[in-house]
């Protein structure tokens, strides 16, 4: 009989990604007041694991977050699947970009609002090639980032509280 | 808060994506038309010929229900009265930009401020 091994940061990671999860669907419940910007709350629960555990973990999170999180929703491989997905594979990326500067560079709050911005920025892409390939959509990118810039921020100090009392 | 949890870097990024609001603000929403060279007049149907907004003038335009006034002055056009009771092309004020366009729909009558560049293919009424 096989039987699986799991190690204690497959634990880790489904106990994060679990929070991660909860948090995404409360969140989907808010309304919002534009398509496209929703405060991206379980973005905490990603950077303080990037703080706490490294990028590994934090991808790993990110990405079931976003797996599960589209299949209890009911919207996996829907719209709102691929620019949540784009919106996460672009922080990513620049949460690794970011990782490589080299020393104790960026804290909570940095990597919170770049995350949140690429995620933003990515998102928007998707929804540009993707969906609605028309000038006017641009007019709403300085108000989709300004939320960005503005949930990005708000995160990063929860994140950075959170932290203060966990250390 | 002044652990070090807020990094020099982290200011940074706070001040830079601050920053980049207004200019992205400023980059994207001044999709600036350029001024009008010329204003059309469409009179129930018909296009007059394009009157230059360097001529100050006042116009006045038989249309469907009565005669319309039009100004044109210092590069802008306006309509000044209109014989019905709304007044929406009065209230729509001075025009003077590429592609803006104004009409008294139960006069019939519309106007359309071009430039060099066109911003539509047709104009029609």
């Amino acid at each position: 009989m096989n039987t699986l091994t799991t190690t204690t940061e497959d634990h880790r990671i489904a106990l994060l990604a679990a929070l991660a999860i909860t948090i995404h669907i409360a969140e989907s419940a808010l309304p919002s007041p534009l398509p496209g910007i929703k405060p991206g709350l379980a973005n905490i629960v990603t950077i303080a694991t990037l703080c706490l555990y490294g990028l590994r973990t934090a991808a790993w999170v990110l990405m079931l977050r976003v797996l599960a999180g589209s299949l209890l929703l009911g919207t996996f491989l829907s719209p709102t699947f691929a620019l949540s997905f784009t919106g996460a594979v672009a922080s990513l990326l620049i949460l690794s970009v970011a990782r490589l500067i080299p020393g104790k560079s960026f804290g909570p709050v940095g990597y919170s609002l770049l995350a949140a911005m690429a995620h933003m920025a990515g998102q928007f892409t998707a929804a540009y090639w993707l969906f609605i390939p028309h000038p006017a959509l641009l007019h709403l990118f300085p108000i989709l980032m300004t939320a960005a810039v503005l949930f990005g921020l708000v995160s990063g100090i929860i994140v950075a509280a959170m932290l203060k009392r966990i250390q | 808060m002044k652990s070090n949890l807020v990094t020099r870097a982290d200011w940074l990024i706070i001040i830079a994506s601050i920053a980049l609001l207004p200019w992205l603000y400023s980059t994207v929403w001044s999709n600036d038309p350029g001024d009008g060279d010329e204003v059309h007049i469409v009179v129930g149907g018909k296009e007059l010929p394009a009157i230059s907004l360097q001529q100050n003038q006042i116009l006045t335009i038989q249309g469907n229900i009565g005669p319309s006034t039009i100004q044109i002055a210092d590069g802008r056009v306006r309509f000044i009265s209109s014989p019905y009771q709304g007044q929406q092309c009065v209230h729509s004020g001075w025009h003077r930009h590429n592609g803006e366009f104004t009409a008294c729909l139960p006069n019939r009558i519309a106007m359309l401020v071009t430039g060099r560049t066109t911003r539509f293919d047709t104009f029609n009424y």
